[in-house]
């Protein structure tokens, strides 16, 4: 494959294409954080009195909190004092009351990202809620939703509409002194996604969220909340993108979703945060605690993500299965290149009878990237008859890069049944001289061969994010064949 | 922060004065790195599981005299007995084969002494394996197996590691054993205690493997329930080595068995096997660790637990393939049975690798016994409790028929037999 | 059409190529026969492209190209096709992914619009027909659990769509029931065409009762040794290699 390093150069060389700053006057906090800055948070928010006293509370745990240590990945210090905690586009009025008051520039950046906030475009059928730095700033399709019942805003708003749901159920799944990053969310979190799904309703269309980093040495701690009531089904999905800056930028998000009897609720993710430059340096720290209940008898949670961007990430999607019958199911690619580092996985932790869990996760590790599986599978005394059936697959590409797989698995209930393998393989000489005797070039051969290897995960994107999400590897790949 | 418990200082305080100097000198290094060693807590990655069942009280601080009862170790063949961590001469068939030697430690030269207190410990993980490190600071005798180029033993070499706990107290029994070039030897070890009173094992075992060797090491871990057992085994192996290792634990207080393998030369391989049992509330932690440093090895591991009753059993298998080791193969699987909800099974199967052309899988299972298999041998007439014991012993049989000593495999069924016994009584 | 002289090529150091000359024209069908490890296999891995081996020595040309000078893809895209002797399985890739992406290769070098989804469906459910593949077999993935004989057809099926200048067909017989040798041996027949030229190597002359050549060449240690017409093979079949002064490794051993 030597004679392609000169295409390999020339394709390294290319740009992340989601790089571009947008020139757009915002107001932005002087970093640092302490209880004057969240205090100025909530009041800017208009929070009731209760979200200002969890987030105080939830900041005095985090001071006496440690740094997790344990991941397969390294990092310099972070100075959390640095930071800001606060950016938000500048507003004539206070808040947007429709598209057509969002400030053309956002439009414009959202438009070149290939999400159109206009209700009639192409992704009609899909509804959106585009978050900026520390604010949503638009919400698509609201009416046709309201009228289904199905709450969908950003989560300052539900603080503000729907208080008692967002009390009883806001740190319900990741309390604030769950983790250290979890901590900083509840203490600091700016803006994120609400959803609200009631009794019997199949939501009507795909929600979604698209989050963009925009200002400099801003962190971006959203934080969503996602609840299906009994018998209800909604599908999820998020994008993130974040201009190529040199220095490193924290994003630290929180995910909350909660699912009753029956309730089903898909969560799609497709990661691009920026990477970082080819010399690694740059890119987004993304540390992220996502996690849902299945408290209901019969309820599904599932989390399919492609994770292709991000310097950094420690990230384990998880799964509660609490209710009896419950089903948690975890499908990922993560993919890294150059000087990217992932720490990803899951945890499915059984507490119901008759659970079950399937866990997909395929590893693809470039450059001299490192790439680590860590998962949980547990079965608490209680878990009768739950079963997880565990494939963890690792692609390596070139002879510089590390994928690594460190599995746990813990059982305490007789009748549960746990299946776990893994394997290790690199895109074989043989494949390659296949696809190139048919004519195919080299570029073109590896990135059909990962798709190829990713396919079973692919398969659970809804479909417009399928197709995206392949193009996405294709790009992410450029340059790693040598 | 709160800070994590340290050894109580009185565990650094050796008996046994009468080790050639560099020994003592070794012992006593190693003993100033371990003042104010934090001790394993659930925080301690390598030891998660089984921290909660270590109990290092001050009196297990004691040495354990030297001398006392024999257990009835039936064991043909060349026979050494290691009581409380010393030689004992009067009891031990030495072998009289041309090209081996084995040495107490007391009688070494001081310059053999040297050399070896520079291999102590090289073959060690010192990170992953701390408490081994205590070993080093205690140990009072060992033996030195010396094996010449292409001397290959005729009949396995046995080890008998006896504790006699008629008083509170801990022996730290050593072997090294040098395998030359082309040579070859079954060491076997068994582990074996008398007496009621509480005691800990902690116990080190190091093999360095010349070009070619084929060494099969097998470890019997059968002490009383008064006895907490930490043991390590260190294993170096150069150019087209073979290395095959067979444990076969029983349940305890606390037993561990950490074993290392670093494949150093081409060509090089291993296969470790190993079969826990535990009942009653016992714990077993076996954490193997094997090293792919060069390219064209290949390692493969099988171990099964079965956890009964409220015990605990636990296995993390490591396998770690070094940037440029290419064409290694590795495989590792472990399986388990857990044969009662009050049990608990852990297993960490890892893969770190940094090759791409290699070809590396693992997998884990853990279960019950499988349903249609049961009613099978039932609906032949078979008594449940009967069919259930035949296919828990399946579950292990293979492994066991591959020990290559029949004293062992005949003394582990035995004592498998009496397990599932108490296993399946009320079945 | 195609034209080595002299070719000399080596995998690890060893020499298996030690002069090899030969010419065959558009429209021809060759057979090359000899012992196992004649250098058979390697040949066809040489005229591929296969950066396992090393020419060290002489030169092929197709259509007075430089063939050697070219890249694995460019050869292809030119016009060599293999039909491997073990085809490699490329889990996740639907054959039928794999196969557009070739057809539209082998497209836009000759200038031609790439095939769309329906458009490629049903020209290779067409082509499935043809050597009796179930148009299921497209939606798998390439030669994912296909028995060994499907993947022989399947190798057929892609020279049909490909529809090469220089087909090379390795062993192509090997692990076919007569049935299936049958199939194959028509999808082979389909592509003879005047502007077309076959290349077969194979160790037995059961496939050439099938497949009849042209032209046979005995290849032995690196070289070819004799050539001949049809009557060759079957003077092969019936005496062996030893009246050539070789040694059939195989049948020695046996």
């Amino acid at each position: 494959m030597a004679t392609t390093d000169k295409e390999v150069k020339e394709l390294i060389k290319r740009e992340y294409e989601h790089g571009f700053v947008t020139e757009i006057e915002a107001d932005t906090f002087e970093p640092g954080l302490n209880e004057d800055v969240i205090r100025r948070l909530s009041a800017i928010k208009q929070e009731p009195e209760f979200m200002l006293e969890w987030r105080l509370k939830a900041y005095r745990r985090w001071l006496e909190m440690e740094e997790p240590d344990w991941a397969h990945v390294g990092y310099p210090k972070i100075d959390y004092n640095s930071i800001s905690y606060y950016s938000a586009p500048k507003r004539k009025e206070d808040m947007p009351q429709s598209l057509d008051e969002v400030d053309p520039e956002l439009l414009k950046t959202y438009e070149k990202l290939g999400i159109p906030l206009h209700e009639r475009e192409k992704l009609a059928g899909v509804a959106v809620d585009a978050v900026f730095d520390s604010v949503s700033v638009a919400t698509t399709f609201k009416e046709p939703l309201a009228k289904a019942g199905v709450i969908f805003c950003s989560i300052s708003e539900a603080v503000r509409d729907y208080p008692e749901l967002v009390q009883k159920y806001l740190g319900s799944v990741v309390p604030a002194g769950d983790n250290f990053f979890a901590g900083l969310n509840a203490a600091a979190f700016s803006d994120g996604t609400f959803v609200y799904v009631p009794k019997g309703v199949r939501c009507p269309m795909e929600l979604s969220t698209y989050f963009r980093i925009n200002a400099a040495n801003t962190g971006q701690f959203e934080r969503t909340l996602i609840i299906a009531d009994e018998g209800s089904y909604v599908s999820y999905l998020e994008g993130c993108t974040a201009p190529m800056r040199d220095e490193n930028q924290l994003h630290a998000a929180v995910v909350e979703l909660v699912a009753m009897d029956d309730a089903q609720i898909k969560y799609s993710t497709v990661q691009n945060w920026y990477p970082g430059d080819e010399e690694g340096k740059g890119g987004i720290f993304n540390f992220v605690t996502k996690r849902g209940t299945c408290l209901g008898r019969n309820s599904k949670i599932s989390w399919t993500q492609v994770e292709t961007g991000s310097a950094v990430t420690w990230k384990y999607p998880s799964c509660i299965l609490r209710g009896d019958n419950s089903v948690g199911e975890f499908y990922s690619v993560a993919l890294t290149n150059n000087y990217q580092q992932a720490d990803t996985g899951t945890k499915m932790i059984h507490l119901g009878k008759n659970t079950s869990s399937t866990i997909i996760s395929k590893g693809i590790s470039a450059g001299r990237s490192s790439n680590a599986y860590r998962g949980l599978v547990k079965f608490q005394p209680g878990a009768e008859g739950a079963r997880n059936f565990t494939q963890c697959d690792s692609l390596l590409i070139g002879d510089q890069c590390g994928a690594h797989t460190f599995p746990y698995i813990e059982s305490r209930n007789k009748s549960a049944i746990v299946e776990h393998e893994a394997t290790t393989s690199k895109v074989s000489d043989e494949q390659m001289f296949l696809c190139r005797q048919r004519g195919i070039d080299p570029e073109q051969a590896v990135s059909m061969i990962v798709n190829g290897f990713c396919k079973e995960v692919f398969k659970e994107l809804p479909m417009e994010f399928a197709v995206e999400a392949g193009k996405l590897l294709e790009v992410s790949l450029e340059g790693s064949v040598g | 922060m709160k800070s994590a418990p340290t050894l109580s200082s009185a565990f650094l305080k050796p008996a046994g004065e009468s080790l050639p100097q560099p020994l003592l000198a070794l012992r006593k290094e190693r003993g100033k790195a371990l003042v104010d060693m934090p001790l394993p807590t659930r925080k301690t990655e390598n030891w998660k599981y089984s921290s909660r069942h270590l109990k290092l009280s001050d009196e297990l601080a004691n040495s354990l005299p030297a001398g006392g009862a024999t257990t009835d170790a039936a064991a043909g063949g060349y026979r050494i007995v290691i009581r409380n961590g010393v030689v004992d001469a009067s009891t031990s068939v030495l072998p009289q084969v041309e090209g081996l030697s084995v040495q107490r430690f007391a009688d070494l030269t001081d310059e053999d002494a040297a050399e070896l207190a520079r291999s102590l410990d090289s073959t060690l993980d010192t990170r992953a394996t701390q408490m081994a490190r205590l070993n080093s600071a205690r140990f009072e005798d060992g033996l030195l197996i010396r094996l010449k180029p292409d001397t290959v033993v005729d009949q396995p070499l046995f080890v008998i590691h006896e504790v006699t706990a008629t008083a509170a107290g801990s022996a730290f029994p050593r072997i090294y054993v040098d395998a030359g070039r082309h040579s070859g030897m079954t060491l076997v070890e068994e582990f074996l205690s008398s007496g009621d009173e509480s005691a800990m094992v902690d116990a080190v075992t190091e093999f360095t493997l010349a070009d070619g060797a084929r060494i099969t090491g097998v470890r019997l871990v059968a002490e009383g329930q008064n006895i907490q057992h930490i043991g390590a085994t260190g294993v170096r192996q150069l150019r087209s080595s073979r290395f095959e290792s067979h444990c076969v634990g029983f349940g305890g207080p606390l037993r561990r068995h950490d074993l290392r393998v670093r494949l150093e030369g081409e060509g090089a391989e291993c296969k470790l096997n190993g079969v826990v049992v535990t009942q009653d509330k016992q714990h077993y932690d076996n954490h193997t660790c094997i090293d792919h440093m060069v390219p064209n090895c290949n390692s493969e591991e099988t171990y099964r637990n079965i956890a009964a009753d409220e015990s605990h059993a636990v296995f993390n298998g490591r396998i770690h393939i070094h940037k440029d080791a290419q064409k290694s193969n590795a495989n590792m699987n472990n399986k388990n049975l857990l044969l009662s909800t009050g049990a608990e099974i852990d297993t960490k199967p890892e893969l770190e690798i940094y090759a791409d052309d290699v070809k590396c899988a693992h997998g884990a299972t853990i279960g019950q016994l499988d349903d249609t298999s049961l009613f099978y041998l039932v609906s032949r007439g078979i008594a449940r409790r009967e069919a259930s014991v035949l296919l828990t012993m399946a579950f292990i049989n293979e492994l066991v028929a591959q020990i290559p000593v029949e004293q062992v495999r005949n003394s582990a069924n035995e004592r498998l037999n009496q397990f599932f016994d108490d296993a399946f009584r009320e079945a | 059409m195609l034209s080595i002289k002299n070719l000399h090529a080596s995998v690890e150091g060893k020499e298996i190529l030690k002069g090899i000359n030969l010419e065959i024209k558009a429209g021809e069908v060759h057979a090359i026969m000899g012992p196992n490890g004649s250098g058979k296999s390697t040949l066809s891995q040489v005229l591929a492209g296969n950066e396992a081996f090393e020419v060290t020595e002489g030169e092929v040309t197709l259509n007075g190209q430089n063939l050697l000078e070219l890249e694995t893809e460019d050869r292809a895209l030119e016009g060599i096709f293999l039909a491997f002797q073990y085809p490699v399985e490329i889990p996740g890739v639907s054959n039928l992914q794999f196969l557009r992406t070739a057809v539209n290769a082998a497209r836009q070098h000759q200038g031609q619009a790439e095939m769309n989804a329906a458009e490629f469906m049903k020209l290779a459910k067409e082509v499935s027909k043809q050597v009796d593949l179930d148009p299921a077999f497209l939606k798998r993935g390439v030669n994912e659990g296909f028995s060994g004989g499907e993947k022989k057809r399947n190798e057929i099926m892609q020279a049909l769509l490909l529809q090469p200048k220089l087909a090379i067909l390795d062993e192509t017989d090997s692990g076919l029931d007569i049935d299936a040798l049958k199939v194959v041996s028509d999808g082979v027949n389909a592509l003879r065409a005047e502007d077309r030229a076959i290349l077969m190597v194979t160790h037995y002359q059961r496939l050439l009762d099938y497949i009849v050549p042209d032209y046979v060449h005995v290849l032995a240690g690196g070289r070819i040794i004799k050539s001949g017409g049809r009557e060759l093979a079957l003077e092969l079949e019936e005496r062996g290699y030893g009246w050539l002064g070789i040694k059939d490794e195989e049948a020695a051993a046996n």
